[in-house]
C-alpha cells in the first residue's frame, strides 16, 4: 500500500473524528431556528418577526447570554407564508438535532400544517401570530406540552369584540370572509354576544377573500337596521367593505377584526377609516409605554430606524407593530428564559420551565403560564382603537364612548 | 322596492366593468382569432402606472393618457412576442401559454418594484363618498363614471365599425384575412392597430376599476378578467353589443342572487344560469353560429 494512500487515509479519519465532536463543540452556542414569511406580499410579518427574533437574541448576548453560552439564531428558512413550503422548511429544522427550540410560521395556515411535526418532535415551538386557537389547544382542552402561543388568539380577540359591542349597540350586522379564520370569529362573536346580551345579530353574511363589491351583502344589513357593522376579515377586504357601505349611505359605525388597524385597510379606504374601531393587543396606544416596551422601540430605532414597520409617528411605533415585530420578539425571549431557568437543552425541562413562568414582563403583555394556560395574549392585553381626526389626519388612540 | 332597485344599479354598474374588459377581449379576437390571458395584468399596470405618474406629480390629465399609451403599448409588444410568433400553425393553441406567460410576469415585474402589497390609488375624478339619486336609490359617482364610459365606447365602436374605413378594414380581416389581404387592406397593420385599441381599453378598465376598488396589487384584475371573459362568451364573443348586455346581464343576475338568495353562492348560482343559456343559445346571446362549409 502507498504511503500517501495510507497518509490520506488518517487524515480523513482524523477530518471524520474532529466533524463528529463537533457537536458537542457546537454546544457553547444556544441555537434556535424559525421559519417564516421572510419575502413575499407576507412579508411584513415575516420579515418583521426575524426582526423581533433578532433584537431579542443580541440583548441576551449583550448581558452575557445564558450562562456563559452566546445564543445564534442558526436556521431562518423563508416560506412565504406558503403552507407547503412551510412543512418542508420545518422538516430542515427539526432535522437539526443541535436547534433548542423554534419560532413557527407567521399565519394560521402554514402553521397548521407543521404543528402536528413539532408537537411529535417535542421540542419548543413558539407560535407568533397565528390567531386560531387550534394551533396551541388542538382538542379544545389541554395544551400541547411544547407548543406555546403569543398570538392575539381568535377566541380572545372575539370576546373583547363582543364584550364592546354589547354594551354599545342594539342590532348587529355581522359580516366575514368565507375562510375558516372568518366564519370561526364570526361564529364565537355570535356565541359570545349571545352570552353578553344587550347585543342582537339581525343579519349574517360572508363574502370571499378579494371580492370587488359586496353590494348584496351589505344592502341585506342595511335592510335589516342594523345600527353597527361587525366584520371578521384582513385589511385590504375591509377596505373594500368600507367603501361600499360609503357608496349605500349606509353610515353605522364598523367594528373589525385586528385587519382594520393593517396598512392595507388605511392605503384601501383612505379617509373613510374615520371611525372604524378594531381590537389589537393594546401595548403602542398605552400612554406611557411599559418600560420592556420602551426598551424594545429604543432598540429597535436604533437598528433599523423608523421604517414601514415603525410606521409614520417617529416619537413611537405604530400599534400594529405588536402583531408584526415586538410579538416575535416576546416569544423569542420567553423562550430563552426557558432554557435559563431550566439551565439545560433538554426540551422536556426546557417545556416546564415556560409553563413555571409568572408575571414576566414582556412587551405586549405580563406573561404567566401554567400547565393548563399555553397562550400569552389573554382580554385585559387586548384594546378597542378608533381612528379618530387629528388635525387634517387620522390616527388611531384607544376608543372612548 | 328600493331594494330591488339598489341591486339592479349595482348589478349594471358592476357588469358595465365586465363588459369594459370583455370588449378588450373582443378586438383581438376580431382580428387574429385569439385572446389575450394576460388582459388582467394589462388592467393593474394601468392603474399602477396611473398611481406612479400622479406619485410623480404629473396632472391627471396628463397622467391617465400616459398609462393608456403605456397599456396600448405593451399589447404592440404582446401581439409581437406571444401571438405572431406562435400563429405559424392553425392548430396551435401555444398563444394561450405565451399571453398568459406574459401576464405572470407583468405581475412579476410590478411585484418587483412596486412591492407586492396593495397601494392606494388617487381619486381622479369623484370620491368614493361622491353619489347620484335616481329613483330614490343612492348611485355611487364612481361606479356611474365606468357605465357611461362604457356605453359611450360601445357605441363609438359600433359607429367606428360601420362606418369609418378602418373599421370596415377590421370587419373585413375579421371575416377572412386573405381575401383582405388580396384586397389591399393593411392586415398587418390593422391587427397592430386592433391590439393596441385592447391594451388602450384594458388600461380604462383598469384606472376606472381601481377607483372603485381604491387599492391596486399585483394579483388586481385576474379575477375580472375571467368575469370579462364569461361576459365576453355569455353576448357572444366578438360581438359590442354582445359585451355590453352579457356584462350587465352577468352583474345583474350576480347582485340579486346574492341579494335574494345567497351572497355566498352569488358566483356560483350566476355561473350556473349562465350555462343553462349556453346550452339554449351556444354562440351567445349576440354571436352568429359558426357554418363550416364543407
Amino acid at each position: 500500500m502507498n504511503v500517501r494512500i495510507v497518509g490520506g487515509i488518517v487524515a480523513a479519519s482524523a477530518l471524520a473524528f474532529v466533524l463528529a465532536v463537533r457537536p458537542a463543540v457546537a454546544q457553547e452556542t444556544i441555537k434556535i431556528g424559525m421559519t417564516s414569511a421572510l419575502t413575499g406580499p407576507y412579508n411584513e410579518y415575516g420579515e418583521g418577526g426575524k426582526r423581533g427574533v433578532d433584537l431579542a437574541i443580541a440583548n441576551w448576548n449583550a448581558r452575557g447570554g445564558i450562562n456563559g453560552k452566546k445564543i445564534e439564531l442558526a436556521m431562518a428558512l423563508d416560506d412565504q407564508l406558503v403552507p407547503d413550503r412551510a412543512v418542508q422548511n420545518m422538516r430542515k429544522l427539526l432535522d437539526n438535532k443541535d436547534l433548542a427550540g423554534f419560532i413557527g410560521p407567521a399565519g394560521s395556515g402554514p402553521t397548521l400544517a407543521v404543528i402536528d411535526m413539532a408537537a411529535a418532535d417535542g421540542r419548543p415551538y413558539m407560535n407568533p401570530i397565528a390567531q386560531s386557537p387550534t394551533v396551541t389547544y388542538p382538542g379544545g382542552g389541554k395544551p400541547t406540552a411544547n407548543v406555546f402561543s403569543f398570538a392575539l388568539q381568535n377566541d380572545v380577540e372575539a370576546k373583547v369584540l363582543a364584550s364592546y359591542v354589547a354594551k354599545r349597540f342594539k342590532k348587529v350586522g355581522l359580516i366575514h370572509e368565507s375562510t375558516a379564520y372568518g366564519a370561526g370569529g364570526a361564529d364565537l362573536i355570535g356565541k359570545e354576544l349571545k352570552l353578553q346580551g344587550g347585543a342582537q345579530v339581525v343579519g349574517l353574511e360572508s363574502y370571499n377573500q378579494r371580492a370587488q363589491d359586496m353590494t348584496a351583502q351589505l344592502a341585506k344589513l342595511q335592510r335589516t337596521g342594523a345600527d353597527v357593522v361587525m366584520c371578521v376579515g384582513l385589511g385590504a377586504d375591509l377596505a373594500v367593505l368600507r367603501r361600499t357601505m360609503a357608496r349605500l349611505n349606509f353610515s353605522v359605525p364598523l367594528v373589525a377584526s385586528n385587519g382594520a388597524l393593517s396598512i392595507p385597510y388605511q392605503e384601501g379606504a383612505g379617509d373613510l377609516v374615520l371611525g372604524t374601531r378594531g381590537t389589537m393587543i393594546g401595548v403602542f396606544g398605552e400612554q406611557p409605554m411599559n418600560p420592556a416596551a420602551k426598551e424594545f422601540a429604543e432598540a429597535y430605532k436604533a437598528k433599523y430606524g423608523a421604517d414601514r414597520w415603525w410606521g409614520s409617528d417617529p416619537s413611537r411605533p405604530q400599534i400594529f407593530m405588536a402583531l408584526s415585530v415586538s410579538n416575535a420578539y416576546d416569544a423569542a425571549n420567553v423562550l430563552l428564559e426557558g432554557i435559563k431557568r431550566a439551565n439545560s437543552t433538554d426540551p422536556m425541562a426546557v417545556n416546564k420551565a415556560i409553563e413555571g413562568i409568572t408575571s414576566l414582563r414582556g412587551v405586549n403583555a405580563v406573561y404567566s403560564f401554567s400547565p393548563a394556560k399555553h397562550h400569552a395574549i389573554t382580554e385585559q392585553d387586548v384594546a378597542v382603537f378608533e381612528y379618530a381626526k387629528v388635525g387634517d389626519k387620522s390616527q388611531l388612540r384607544v376608543a372612548k364612548d | 322596492m328600493d331594494f330591488f332597485l339598489q341591486l339592479v344599479f349595482a348589478g349594471i354598474c358592476v357588469g358595465a366593468a365586465y363588459a369594459l374588459i370583455a370588449m378588450g377581449l373582443s378586438l383581438t379576437f376580431w382580428t387574429t382569432k385569439t385572446l389575450n390571458f394576460g388582459q388582467g395584468s394589462l388592467l393593474m399596470l394601468g392603474a399602477v402606472a396611473l398611481t406612479a405618474l400622479m406619485a410623480a406629480g404629473l396632472h391627471v390629465a396628463l397622467a391617465v393618457p400616459m398609462a393608456l399609451l403605456g397599456t396600448g403599448a405593451l399589447m404592440v409588444l404582446v401581439e409581437r412576442v406571444a401571438i405572431r410568433p406562435l400563429l405559424g400553425s392553425e392548430e396551435s393553441m401555444g398563444w394561450v401559454v405565451s399571453t398568459l406567460g406574459l401576464g405572470f410576469f407583468v405581475q412579476g415585474f410590478v411585484a418587483k418594484f412596486f412591492g407586492s402589497q396593495a397601494i392606494s390609488v388617487p381619486s381622479i375624478v369623484f370620491e368614493s363618498t361622491s353619489f347620484v339619486s335616481i329613483a330614490g336609490v343612492q348611485v355611487s359617482a364612481q361606479s356611474l363614471s365606468v357605465l357611461v364610459v362604457s356605453t359611450a365606447l360601445m357605441l363609438g365602436m359600433e359607429i367606428f365599425l360601420r362606418v369609418s374605413p378602418w373599421g370596415r378594414a377590421v370587419r373585413a380581416v375579421a371575416h377572412d384575412e386573405a381575401a383582405a389581404s388580396l384586397a389591399g387592406i393593411p392586415v398587418r397593420r390593422v391587427v397592430v392597430l386592433s391590439f393596441i385599441a385592447s391594451g388602450i381599453l384594458a388600461g380604462l378598465a383598469g384606472v376606472l376599476l381601481s377607483q372603485i376598488n381604491g387599492t391596486v396589487d399585483p394579483a388586481f384584475g385576474f379575477n375580472l378578467m375571467v368575469f370579462g371573459f364569461v361576459a365576453a362568451v355569455f353576448g357572444g364573443m366578438g360581438s359590442v353589443r354582445g359585451a355590453m348586455v352579457g356584462g350587465i346581464a352577468l352583474g345583474v343576475i350576480e347582485k340579486l342572487v346574492g341579494g335574494y338568495l345567497s351572497s355566498a353562492f352569488e358566483s356560483a348560482i350566476a355561473f350556473a344560469i349562465l350555462m343553462v343559456i349556453l346550452v339554449w343559445r351556444p354562440q351567445g346571446l349576440f354571436g352568429q353560429a359558426e357554418i363550416n362549409k364543407v
